[in-house]
């Protein structure tokens, strides 16, 4: 026998007591962990998405914020469209005073989802698989290799529909053929997650949807159904739940025929007669193009010479991310502030339910004094009671954090795009554990004082 | 193993000082059984709590198996009292919640520890007492007796040097109460054990070797106490 053994002997006795002082605890530190854990799994998230020298170009009149969440986190709708003569240009060692030099320039295409997940698709090119890093590397595939879609398919491809656009507007004699979607651009990649969630894996089949699941005007496009060519491994990122098809097919689907150009602002045309004007290949519509400047020179260089372009702009994830979670961070701050007063409740609660017995106590601690029980021991026994009271509530509010996470990840993750990972133990849970465990230790205080002072011989003369 | 001397202990009731226990010289030898006998208010309890190092007297030495209790502080006097003196009371003052087994470990506990030894000796003591079968009860569930014999194992898990014992026969009927202080006193003597025993019952102060009228131990007794 140990003097735990006491301890736990008197939580027993005053089983609702104890259970109702535990299930504050419990309150306390689930609330608590749930910040912290999303708090930290949103960092993780938003800082493990993109490499430190990435640069997304996105539309003119979109804020910075929504253009990076939505390329690299998926988060919100796809912003407006702009010109693919803006990758054009990145690609010209001479444009921007020769200095603006990327290594890479990928652009992309979105709007489009599959499955009740919701997971999104972005239409891309192939050098997504060749020329992209994340940290340092190129996506690696844990089956299956990448699809085949080069920025010379693009530019044909874009040739033959402004052509095609062209000669539709000018409505002189039949139009030529529109560009056929040929069978080898259907082809895809997906994400780990997209690959566990839907259960797919090579030759698996992924049919696009417009739009998001219970949207209004949400339809199929079966005839741009794609062939899984490959799973990539998992990155831990957004990546993981997207999925990735040939632009080409973005671009020939069905419904997006006239959505495909932008249309310049000219001034003196309405926009009935704009959109009459015979259309180039340079205004295919991209939502983001993904770059990684040569050199912090060119990035600057980039940065002014997009700050005068009317037609697109440049955002840092780097900039904008940090600035994003300082804010949601400071929402989180509060969150924080009153998981710590439902504590310090939760501890005065446990102050209030032992010392509220001290005084029917008073023959027990009697009898322990009289068989040579130490005042300190007896002050051991009391806080042991009350650390153990917190202990409890606390073990049992990190599984109800993390059961909450198993329970919510999905709806989290189609709301914000943070994947919860309900089986991470992280070691700041242990310092939550011992932590509260000490607080409630020290409500013990108060009462075990009290138990401490109980007169022995008073107490023992008592016949009750 | 018992030596006293001049002792006094007083007490503070409505403002005044009433003196509740006067010992000029008590001694008591290793392996003696005592019993202290005396009307209501003579102290006996008291110098009962002195004994066992509870209460410290105002003045006077007590030596109690080699220790001079007055001067050892409150902590001293508790680890003295679990690891030398084992006690009975009249309410025989067990813990509801635990079984007899535990009650009995609970002695060891504060005393010289609860480990595996110790159980083995606790379940020792209560198959010797005739409880073998009644361990795991709580105290509600027995009889007076077997809590009596609870009690006694309990007093004597720590194999303590001196016994002390205060109206050990409590309420119970005479016959079955006297069975159970026969016991507790062959125990006692098997072992070479000093017991103490404050009672007002003559009947039960029969059964010891000595006993001592503590109104004799009192020379400065106060009047109305001395008649």
């Amino acid at each position: 026998m140990k003097l735990v053994s006491i301890s736990l002997r008197n939580l027993r006795i005053r089983f609702v007591a104890t259970v109702l002082t535990v299930c504050s605890i419990l309150v306390a530190t689930a609330l608590y962990a749930g910040i912290l854990v999303m708090a930290e799994q949103t960092s993780e998230r938003f800082n493990g998405g993109y490499s430190a020298s990435h640069a997304i170009v996105g539309p003119k009149d979109t804020s910075q914020l929504e253009i990076v969440l939505n390329t690299i986190f998926n988060v919100g709708d796809a912003p407006a469209l702009f010109p693919l003569k803006v990758a054009i240009d990145l690609r010209n060692p001479r444009a921007f005073g020769g200095r603006g030099q990327v290594r890479y320039g990928i652009p992309q295409g979105r709007g489009d989802s599959v499955s009740r997940y919701a997971f999104p698709v972005v239409a891309t090119i192939d050098e997504m698989w060749s020329e992209y890093e994340l940290h340092g590397t190129t996506l690696q595939f844990a089956e299956g290799r990448g699809f085949e879609f080069s920025w010379n398919d693009l530019m044909q491809l874009a040739e033959g529909l402004a052509t095609y656009e062209s000669a539709r507007r000018a409505g002189e004699g039949p139009p030529p053929d529109r560009p056929l979607l040929r069978p080898e651009w259907r082809k895809c990649v997906i994400g780990s997650r997209v690959a566990r969630t839907l259960g797919l894996s090579l030759g698996g089949v992924i049919t696009p949807v417009h739009g998001k699941p219970g949207e209004w005007g949400t339809h199929d496009h079966p005839e741009a159904a794609c062939e899984v060519v490959g799973v990539l491994a998992p990155t831990n990122s957004p990546i993981d739940t997207t999925i990735y098809l040939p632009l080409g097919v973005h671009l020939l689907i069905g419904g997006h025929e006239g959505g495909v150009f932008v249309t310049p602002q000219v001034p003196g045309k309405s926009e009935a007669q704009l959109a009459e004007m015979p259309v180039t290949a340079d205004q295919i519509g991209l939502t983001a193009i993904i770059i990684d400047p040569k050199d912090p020179v060119g990035d600057q260089i980039l940065r002014n010479a997009f700050m005068r372009r009317p037609d697109a702009q440049i955002a840092k994830p780097r900039e904008v991310i940090p600035k994003f979670l300082r804010d949601v961070g400071s929402a989180a701050d509060v969150l924080t502030v009153i998981a710590w007063l439902v504590l310090l409740v939760a501890s005065v609660s446990i102050t209030v339910a032992i010392y509220n017995t001290m005084n029917e106590r008073r023959r027990e601690i009697a009898i322990m004094r009289s068989l040579g029980a130490r005042r300190l021991q007896i002050l051991a026994i009391i806080t042991g009671e009350a650390a153990l009271l917190s202990l409890f509530g606390a073990v049992l509010g990190l599984v109800t954090c993390h059961l909450a996470a198993l329970l919510m990840r999905n709806a989290v993750e189609d709301m914000t795009g943070v994947y919860l990972d309900w089986l991470q133990f992280r070691p700041w849970e242990l310092w939550l554990l011992l932590g509260v465990t000490a607080v409630g230790g020290l409500a013990g205080v108060l009462p075990a004082v009290k138990g401490s002072m109980t007169q022995v011989a008073d107490n023992l003369a008592h016949n009750y | 193993m018992i030596h006293l001397r001049d002792v006094q202990k007083s007490y503070s009731r409505g403002g005044h000082s009433v003196l509740a226990c006067a010992v000029d010289r008590l001694d008591v030898a290793a392996g003696e059984q005592v019993a202290l006998i005396g009307r209501s208010g003579t102290g006996k309890t008291t110098l009962l709590h002195i004994l066992a190092g509870i209460l410290r007297p105002d003045r006077g030495s007590v030596e109690i198996v080699g220790k001079h209790l007055e001067k050892l502080g409150e902590a001293g006097r508790d680890r003295h009292r679990g690891r030398h003196i084992g006690m009975v009371y009249q309410t025989f003052n067990l813990l509801q919640p635990f079984t007899a087994l535990e009650n009995v470990l609970l002695g060891a506990l504060f005393g010289r520890g609860a480990g595996g030894e110790a159980r083995l000796r606790a379940e020792a003591l209560l198959q010797q007492v005739g409880l073998a079968d009644r361990m795991h009860h709580r105290p509600a569930e027995l009889s007076v007796g077997q809590v009596q014999r609870v009690a006694i194992c309990r007093a004597l898990v720590n194999d303590p040097e001196l016994v002390l014992m205060d109206e050990p026969l409590g309420n119970q009927d005479k016959a079955t109460g006297g069975q159970v202080l026969d016991m507790l006193l062959q125990l006692a003597s098997d072992r070479g054990k000093t017991v103490v025993m404050v009672t007002h019952d003559p009947e039960s102060a029969q059964r010891m070797q000595r006993i001592v009228d503590l109104a004799s131990l009192r020379a400065d007794l106060p009047a109305e106490v001395a008649k």
